[in-house]
């Protein structure tokens, strides 16, 4: 799917770019309104990641154009103001989700991914992770026909590591997926490994879950 | 005890005492001058009697005593004599004596007046009954105790009356600048009028360092802001940077756990500046409060999120909250969650194992309140008072906190009107009450 990220920080950009493009996703990249005014009229894309704070255009008259051009596209908007009142407008110009700065990559990546099932219909809706299915839409996991029970923070976990399939997932991001930055005064994520170790105890009682590595120090990664 | 009401008890008072003294004194007085006026009339009626017999002779007046004599009026109120007497000195003076008429003892002022006319002497006196001079006395005693009882009055309500006036610009900056003060950001500027200059260089004053505090306090929030915001996107761009950097595959294990480490310091970073930024943007009134809040059904549903974790940490949690569906609160849901997560979190955070944390949802002189009671945790005197402050955190070395929880929670109430207040006691534990208007 096509991406366009429009953000004037480059090297922030460039970061999204590198892990989009791991996902095989097809990023381009505009540092300034107008270049990004030019490229969503030339151009169509799937998504547009749209920093708000740019320098030469007012973020949210850029949204109103690209609908217009591009009205196909997902919108997300990006924003370091975080103001409520931005959020609120920006859905209402139609933007699909808002991601607040700073923002991990995977979440951005899981978002996209629960825009795409949404708007796109994607036509796999479920993903594989060794011999399990995982359905997105009705939200449950099987291991070749039987289905396999799990809690929603279980599911979130399992789905979020599944999206970001063989990518290296610190605790802290899987902790800040299930919980939220709500908590972050009593973040402990040594919880996650309860959960982790829950979810693998629940998978292996169908099938082999070798796939889900533990990475020393960091957190767990797919092997997919 | 307001400043009119000690300023009208102090005219009454001393008006009280000025009357007092007046109607004490006010007999003597009298007294004093209607025998001055008594005697001055005596000696007038000398000299006209003396001026009489130097006219007619001492014969002549005889006769004209003759065809109308009265020496005593009907009334015995004044009387005179003129007789011939043996006494051998000059008399000339008044005194105050008892005299027999007609059956009847009367107290009279009499003037004794001795002289010669033709080798004999004569005694002359003139008297004036007491009684009617006492009467004169009690007539202007009633008439200065009315008059005065009506001036009184009179004074003491154009006192009043002027008090209030005088006073009246002073009552309304009280009541709009001094009672409006805590809630700086409505504070109305607006002078009041007066024409008295005391109260204008007050009314200024108050004016002056309410502007000075409010630009202090907007100033600061704006550091604050402008400073969180600033730092989102290097903070972005570090941790994208980072999180990249794990999926490297030229990146050996060691390392890995060292991004990971760096990944958690710049997490803390993260949550220190979002922290900062919410209670800016609370202050900053930016939130609404347009949701109806069920504070039993939130209380369980953070309760809920927190379970496992108290689970894991060996902590009992008792709940105990009145079945009161009609218990909702106008203001903003995430935010009241929030604020019950770090409040229900903090326990959480310093209970001990094995120790018990009571949440407990009551009424209390028609007020609800929601306390987290943690046993087993104990806070001192001088902590209570700082607990609320930003980054204070009594938390133990072992588990880290950047203590803005607590100061989230604060700033949230007080955006709500929520009242939160802690007690601690060694026997009890800690207690964090939530009292909701």
């Amino acid at each position: 799917m096509n991406v366009l990220i429009i953000e004037d920080e480059k090297s922030l950009a460039e970061e999204v770019v590198i892990y989009l493009s791991s996902a095989h996703y097809l990023c381009e990249t505009a540092f300034t309104g107008r270049e990004a005014s030019e490229k969503i009229s030339v151009n169509l894309y799937d998504f547009v990641l749209l920093d708000l704070g740019l320098p030469d255009y007012e973020g949210l008259d850029l949204l109103k154009e690209a609908k217009k051009q591009n009205h196909e596209a997902a919108f997300i908007i990006i924003t370091a103001r975080g103001a409520l009142e931005d959020k609120i407008k920006g859905l209402d110009l139609g933007a699909d989700d808002y991601l607040p700065k700073p923002f991990a990559l995977p979440e951005l990546l899981s978002r996209m991914n629960a825009i795409a099932r949404r708007k796109f219909g994607v036509s796999t809706n479920t993903l594989s992770a060794g011999r399990f299915q995982i359905d997105m839409f009705a939200r449950t996991v099987s291991c070749e026909g039987q289905a396999v029970s799990l809690t929603k923070k279980e599911f979130d976990l399992l789905l979020y590591l599944a999206i970001n399939k063989n990518k290296v997932m610190t605790r802290m991001q899987l902790y800040e997926h299930i919980w939220g930055n709500e908590l972050d005064d009593n973040y402990d994520s040594n919880f996650i490994d309860v959960h982790m170790k829950n979810l693998r105890k629940k998978l292996s009682q169908h099938a082999a879950v070798d796939w889900l590595e533990t990475v020393r120090g960091v957190g767990y990664r797919t092997n997919l | 005890m307001k400043l009119q009401a000690k300023l009208a008890l102090f005219s009454a008072i001393s008006k009280l005492i000025f009357v007092v003294i007046f109607l004490l004194s006010m007999p003597f007085v009298l007294e004093r001058i209607n025998l001055i006026n008594t005697d001055n009339d005596l000696i007038e009626k000398r000299e006209k009697f003396i001026d009489m017999i130097e006219d007619l002779g001492v014969d002549g007046l005889r006769q004209e005593q003759e065809r109308a004599f009265g020496s005593y009026n009907i009334l015995k109120e004044e009387y005179i004599s003129f007789e011939k007497t043996d006494i051998d000195e000059y008399w000339n003076f008044i005194e105050v004596t008892e005299r027999m008429l007609e059956g009847e003892v009367i107290s009279y002022r009499v003037l004794n007046y001795t002289f010669y006319v033709d080798g004999q002497m004569y005694l002359l006196e003139i008297g004036k009954s007491l009684s009617s001079i006492r009467q004169t006395e009690r007539n202007i005693q009633w008439l200065a105790m009315i008059l005065m009882s009506f001036f009184v009055a009179l004074t003491m309500i154009l006192d009043l009356s002027y008090v209030r006036y005088l006073l009246n610009p002073f009552q309304r900056i009280v009541e709009k600048k001094l009672k409006q003060a805590p809630d700086s950001e409505n504070f109305n500027y607006e002078l009041t009028d007066t024409s008295t200059e005391d109260f204008r260089l007050l009314d200024l004053t108050i004016n002056d360092m309410m502007y000075r505090m409010q630009s202090v306090l907007r100033k600061e929030r704006e550091i604050t802001s402008n400073v969180s915001h600033e730092l989102l996107t290097p903070v972005s761009i570090l941790q994208g940077k980072l999180e990249n950097l794990l999926n490297d595959p030229k990146i050996s294990g060691e390392n890995m756990e060292k991004i990971t480490e760096a990944l958690k310091t710049l997490g803390r970073l993260k949550s220190i500046v979002n922290s900062l930024l919410l209670i800016a943007r609370i202050e900053n009134d930016q939130y609404l409060k347009h949701d109806e809040v069920h504070i039993t059904e939130l209380t369980k549903e953070v309760a809920g999120e927190l379970q496992e974790q108290f689970e894991a940490a060996g902590i009992i949690v008792e709940m105990s909250l009145e079945n009161d569906a009609c218990f909702v609160l106008g203001g903003n849901k995430s935010l009241i969650f929030t604020m019950l997560l770090n409040i229900i979190g903090n326990a959480l955070k310093h209970t001990p194992k094995g120790e018990k944390v009571k949440i407990t949802l009551r009424t209390e002189q028609n007020k609800r309140v929601l306390s987290i009671h943690n046993t087993g945790v104990f806070i001192k005197e001088q902590e209570i008072r700082e607990i609320f402050e930003r980054f204070k955190s009594f938390a133990s070395e072992s588990k880290q906190g950047h203590g803005l929880g607590l100061a989230i929670a604060k700033s949230i109430a007080d955006f709500h009107g929520i009242g939160l207040l802690v007690k601690s006691s060694i026997e009890e534990g800690t207690i964090f009450e939530l009292t909701f208007l």
